[in-house]
């Protein structure tokens, strides 16, 4: 266990050092929030105040505003579609053979890489969470237990994020271009997991729909949780839930990966 | 057309796209009848002509502008300048997305569509003015593009530039009504998000204004020219391989 850990832990180290090379993703990704966030603040600004209302489906405008910035900041740091793309381009090109002769697990490694090249988002982001409930009280962030249970849907939401991007990759196998696929889906992620409105506002047959799936686990429900939208009675049964999801699709992609093996060629190698 | 998985898996994130954005309106509009002047039929109209104005710029700009960095970094660029064609005619036309086309016929003829069954007639004039405007939106977005991507000259190795642009484009594909104020004027002059999309839906629907019309030619011809600025400064700079 422990040579594990040393072992995927300086994969992560490895992808840290080349991270901080490039602090410019952290400088766009922050505008990328703030952009989308004050797109989001005119927008929602002007259906409050056409319709006159100081609530909408029980969030108040600041309450929705701090709703959809941690959504955002979510949003950012559980897409790993960027990891995804390339780990199809090595099955494509045949790189993935490197993986097959060496004592390390394709899934775990770019897992531990995906973590190392975002980890530069978390430092800032953190940083932003920390100074949320100093300068906007009371919006998010209640008490410690709510910290604590949005750290742990955080993660949660991380995992299965990235084992559903793992899914798709493995398509590769069969369909030598599946980048669409996973382009598409970050596309429809991005509002159907409710990053830019909450799932609450979805239309009722919508939101029945995705609460069958995994994608109200993947932005809304640490969201949520970080908000008090979630009665805390609520945190534990949906949290068995969701690690219900990250084993299925954690299974899912193991039966894809292996089935994918047997038909891999190893071409461009 | 050698590449068809590429040619549908395109197609299909256009298709995934376009139905996103329908979606995230009509949420929007399920709450409110209007955004400024813009009504529910309005803004289908709205984002009919955004998707137009991507596709063209998928078609004919985004396989070259997106790669500028990587043909830089790996020296690729040199190639493309000892050719004896204007180098950023070369960088800005050398490929172009074909399944664009696809999308770009279905646009039209949904657009064709919505105007002829919109509550007033749409006149020929205001047609005319549209394409106009329309086309300087493109020359604005080429050239807002190019600025960006040509930054790797300075950055040396700028990969970012593409969510960058992705980023400030986000501007572009809102009705300029919910924008106000301070924000209003900078998005008309200094990031001229507001004339790529939602003045040519202006002026088809509502008529031609002749002031946002020359307003949007002074502004394309100042990008424009920066655009073509940025670019020999850049060159001067560009130490070729590894720079």
């Amino acid at each position: 266990m422990k040579a594990w850990i040393e072992k995927y832990f300086a994969v992560v180290q490895m992808t840290w050092i080349q991270t901080l090379e490039y602090k410019a993703n952290a400088i766009v990704g922050t505008f990328a929030i703030f952009s989308g966030l004050l797109i989001e603040f005119l927008i929602w600004r002007q259906v409050f105040q056409t319709q006159n209302i100081t609530e909408l489906r029980g969030f108040t405008f600041n309450g929705l505003m701090a709703y959809i910035f941690l959504c955002m900041i979510v949003g950012q740091l559980k897409s790993s579609w960027a990891t995804s793309i390339e780990m199809i381009d090595s099955i494509r090109t045949g790189e993935l053979n490197k993986y097959l002769i060496r004592p390390i697990s394709f899934f775990t490694y770019h897992f531990m890489m995906f973590i190392g090249h975002n980890s530069l988002f978390y430092i800032v982001y953190i940083s932003v969470l920390i100074l949320f409930p100093i300068f906007l009280p009371g919006w998010a962030f209640h008490t410690m237990f709510h910290i604590l249970g949005f750290a742990v849907a955080l993660l949660i939401s991380i995992y299965l994020s990235y084992a559903i991007y793992f899914c798709m990759v493995c398509f590769a196998f069969w369909f030598g271009e599946v980048r669409a696929l996973v382009i598409a889906y970050n596309v429809s992620n991005i509002v159907l997991s409710g990053q830019i409105i909450p799932l609450r506002l979805f239309p009722e047959y919508v939101r029945e729909i995705i609460y069958y799936t995994p994608l109200q686990f993947l932005v809304d429900f640490p969201v949520s949780i970080a908000t008090g939208n979630l009665p805390m009675h609520l945190w534990l049964p949906k949290m068995g839930l969701a690690i219900c999801w990250c084993i299925v699709v954690s299974v899912i992609g193991r039966i894809i990966y292996r089935s994918g093996i047997r038909v891999y060629g190893g071409f461009g190698a | 057309m050698e590449f068809k998985a590429n040619f549908l898996g395109g197609l299909f994130v256009d298709i995934i796209f376009y139905g996103i954005q329908f979606f995230f309106f009509s949420v929007i509009y399920s709450y409110v009848d209007a955004l400024g002047v813009f009504t529910r039929e309005d803004v289908i109209i709205f984002l009919i002509i955004t998707f137009l104005s991507d596709t063209v710029y998928m078609f004919f700009f985004s396989g070259n502008l997106f790669n500028l960095n990587r043909w830089m970094v790996r020296g690729d660029l040199d190639f493309i300048l000892l050719k004896p064609v204007p180098s950023q005619f070369m960088v800005s036309f050398r490929f172009v997305k074909s399944y664009a086309i696809i999308s770009l016929f279905i646009l039209i003829a949904m657009l064709f569509m919505l105007l002829a069954s919109y509550r007033q007639p749409i006149g020929l004039l205001n047609v005319l003015i549209f394409i106009v405007s329309f086309l300087f939106g493109q020359i604005l977005w080429y050239s807002v593009e190019f600025i960006i991507s040509s930054s790797c000259f300075w950055f040396k190795n700028f990969s970012v530039a593409g969510w960058l642009s992705h980023e400030i484009m986000k501007f572009a594909t809102r009705p300029d009504s919910i924008y106000t104020g301070l924000l209003r004027k900078v998005l008309f002059s200094f990031i001229p998000m507001i004339l790529i999309a939602s003045l040519p839906t202006r002026m088809l629907i509502y008529g031609p204004d002749m002031q946002y019309l020359f307003g949007q030619l002074l502004i394309t011809t100042i990008f424009l020219m920066s655009a073509r600025l940025v670019w020999k400064r850049g060159l001067i700079r560009y130490e070729s391989a590894s720079s």
